[in-house]
């Protein structure tokens, strides 16, 4: 009897209501976009989707957009609030874009409040847009009635394009501890609204906190590749390999990576000269072939050499791009942290990495070529 | 007399769920604030250490079989000192459960719940201690034996995090220097209190003395292993520039993931580990409560159970602002090594001195 008492006031208060949010007070936000005014103050886009009732029978979504303009990242999202009849919640947030011009200054002030708000949602996508990011979220798209809004087809079409391996797979928390790391940089999906559609051209790099250049679409599944992304659901490029085929379409080859080894060393020389090399060890499945011509053994090592040397070109043309750019995804200077700290703490590395000599290599080897030969 | 007692193995669970508590999300954070990515192995170092506290405090109980702390102090110190001490160690469990009431507060209403009043937070809690420790040390036992499950799903979200993790951040081991590494592991031992409840549920364990030993050494054991595998996990998750402003780096780990069920990891996390605050909040306030009825003379430590819970959530209303809750845990903490960490040595080395045992205690 005595033990019941005690639980009679927990009881009480464990009905506690003080922290519900009630979804019809809500504006639940799908999609959000940043960019920055010629003032260098912050404009705010975002996407809510609006279930509208139709016929009977057939639900339809309506994307509002709105926006607004602020000093900080945070005031912009408190004066959308003000246009909005309910409240604003971003906890469900699947996309936010970044403007080019914003992302080529720091983002991580930008970013601040998705990382200190417990509510926000941190495994939301992060893209850059080529032009305004407002522009990508207020397309109106061809296929919308299918999808629940710009953020879910947003968030779709930048998955697929990891699928893909053409963007690496990030999103807003995967990216921080790489923004405050002194020795490596990452990307993100580079995007263009072309008005009806919104696709995927790339990736942007970024140094530290800002965007310094982009790899457009075919080269950056290299790209991914040389991350050491060991496989993804289809890792496909198509690639010229040679120049004598009448029709053009015969001097490709489109080829699936099945798997994907990478090895990354770093090397100090005795007199402090930093090299790095990376060596994948590709493991492809031949899915575009119009020549037919891969019967014998002979025939598949020739075109392995053929297609081991365009992939090497590639992959050295895209860490030229990198350095030229100084951003380093890859994480040599990590590297170099862990493994010869003396040295890194004597040098600059931000002078010091377009400088270093960093080669590829790509080893390929055909493991299947579909149901023909 | 009879249900009082637990087994050597239930005595595990209690030391192992009065260890793991309040502390686990923040240890990472306050562990790289003292030795930077080298602060697992100041934990590990740690871990040693408490092992020689925990030999002292076997050997102390031994010394006096079935009696607690309480009973122990005015034996060895004589009536008059050892009934201040009494009062004082009384004073300090009851401020150390305030404490958990105190930083479970804190990081409840930081994560979730925003709104609900503080008071209500803490009262909730507190009830559920009362309950609890209206019962017998067999009852609790056997409840902390329930929710060990738990732990298991604990560390599985926790394993997620290895889809995403930098190996190099932890590279070059030992660049902080040793001097710093065995600075950061005072910090680590305030992770790892809660063997000191031992002092008290030790009278109560039936077995023979070494499997008591080995008991409580290898439950500290398993705590040490499972913090410093959770700790490294956040080194490497985090990039050491970015826990420094990460003070719950377990929950903000989890908090990216999301499964297609479950949107919100940290949430799951968080109602867990509710489960293993209530069990470190319930051993202390047990040990409170028994230093209540040894003073006041009480016949049962029932009596006690609201007071002491009334007291504790009293006191954790206090402190209202983050910076007074970072003063409060700073100097509780200090105080808490002093009382368990090292006072059982000296305790031990009292009754040596002064031969005080009790009788027939050898011949057991």
């Amino acid at each position: 009897m005595n033990k019941f008492i005690y639980t009679l006031p927990a009881l009480l208060l464990l009905t506690g209501c003080w922290d519900q949010t009630n979804l019809n007070e809500t504006k639940l936000i799908t999609a959000g976009g940043i960019d920055y005014t010629k003032k260098g103050k912050v404009t705010s886009t975002v996407s809510v989707p609006q279930a509208v009732a139709a016929e009977a029978g057939k639900g339809n979504i309506v994307n509002q957009v709105f926006a607004a303009t602020g000093n900080t990242a945070r005031q912009s999202r408190l004066r959308l609030d003000l246009k909005v009849a309910e409240r604003l919640d971003a906890s469900k947030n699947q996309v936010l874009v970044f403007g080019e011009e914003t992302a080529k200054t720091d983002i991580y002030n930008l970013l601040d409040i998705f990382y200190r708000d417990p509510k926000s949602s941190l495994n939301a996508k992060l893209a850059v847009a080529k032009g305004k990011a407002s522009d990508v979220i207020s397309t109106t798209f061809e296929e919308p009635k299918k999808s629940t809004g710009v953020g879910e087809y947003l968030r779709d079409s930048i998955k697929s394009a990891e699928e893909g391996a053409t963007v690496p797979a990030e999103n807003i928390q995967t990216i921080c501890p790489l923004m405050f790391d002194p020795g490596q940089d990452f990307a993100l999906p580079y995007l263009e609204s072309t008005g009806k559609a919104v696709k995927v051209i790339g990736v942007a790099l970024f140094q530290e906190h800002q965007m310094v250049g982009s790899i457009k679409e075919p080269l950056s599944v290299i790209y991914t590749m040389l991350t050491g992304e060991p496989h993804t659901i289809s890792m496909s490029t198509t690639k010229k390999i040679s120049n004598n085929q009448k029709e053009n379409l015969l001097n490709y080859v489109t080829i699936k990576v099945e798997k994907n080894k990478r090895k990354f060393d770093v090397y100090v020389s005795s007199r402090d000269k930093i090299s790095a090399k990376i060596k994948l060890n590709v493991k492809i499945i031949i899915t575009e072939y119009p020549p037919d011509n891969l019967s014998t053994p002979s025939e598949i090592k020739k075109i392995e050499k053929k297609i081991s040397k365009k992939l090497t070109e590639d992959a050295q043309k895209v860490i030229d791009k990198l350095q030229k750019m100084n951003s380093d995804p890859f994480g040599v200077g990590r590297q170099l942290m862990a493994y010869h700290y003396p040295t890194w703490e004597k040098l600059n590395w931000k002078e010091e990495y377009p400088k270093i000599d960093f080669k590829a290599s790509v080893d390929v080897e055909v493991i299947g070529h579909g149901i023909i030969e | 007399m009879n249900n009082h007692t637990i087994t050597h193995r239930q005595l595990f669970f209690l030391i192992v769920q009065t260890q793991i508590g309040v502390g686990v999300l923040s240890l990472p954070y306050s562990l790289f604030v003292k030795a930077k990515i080298d602060g697992w192995i100041s934990l590990l170092l740690a871990g040693v250490f408490v092992q020689f506290s925990i030999l002292a405090m076997w050997k102390l109980c031994d010394r006096f079989p079935q009696n607690t702390l309480f009973d122990i102090l005015p034996k060895i110190m004589g009536k008059h000192l050892g009934f201040i001490f009494k009062f004082i160690y009384t004073l300090h469990f009851s401020i150390v459960s305030a404490l958990i009431l105190i930083l479970y507060n804190s990081i409840v209403g930081k994560w979730i719940l925003f709104e609900t009043p503080s008071w209500v937070i803490i009262f909730v809690m507190a009830f559920a201690g009362a309950y609890f420790i209206s019962s017998t040390p067999r009852e609790i036992a056997r409840f902390f034996v329930l929710v060990t499950p738990l732990f298991f799903i604990l560390f599985g979200l926790i394993i997620y995090a290895y889809t995403d993790v930098h190996f190099l951040y932890i590279f070059p081991i030992g660049q902080t220097g040793i001097m710093t590494i065995i600075k950061g592991s005072s910090d680590a031992v305030v992770a790892l209190l809660g063997f000191d409840a031992a002092l008290v549920f030790l009278a109560y364990t039936t077995g023979t003395p070494a499997k008591k030993l080995k008991v409580i050494s290898f439950a500290s054991f398993c705590v040490t292993v499972m913090y410093t595998f959770i700790v490294f996990t956040t080194y490497i998750f985090f990039n050491p520039m970015e826990i420094v402003i990460v003070p719950e780096p377990v929950l903000y780990m989890l908090k990216a993931f999301s499964f297609s069920i479950v949107e919100r990891t940290d949430l799951i996390f968080l109602s867990l580990w509710i489960i293993s605050v209530a069990t470190s909040f319930i051993s202390y306030l047990f040990v409170a409560a028994k230093g209540i009825q040894s003073i006041l003379k009480l016949h049962h430590h029932q009596s006690a159970a609201v007071y002491i819970a009334l007291f504790c959530a009293l006191v954790a209303i206090i402190p209202n602002e983050k910076l007074e809750i970072v003063t409060w845990n700073k100097y509780i903490s200090l105080v808490s090594i002093l009382f368990s960490g090292i006072s059982p040595i000296i305790l031990l080395l009292i009754s040596v001195l002064r031969k005080k045992q009790e009788k027939g205690a050898t011949a057991t």
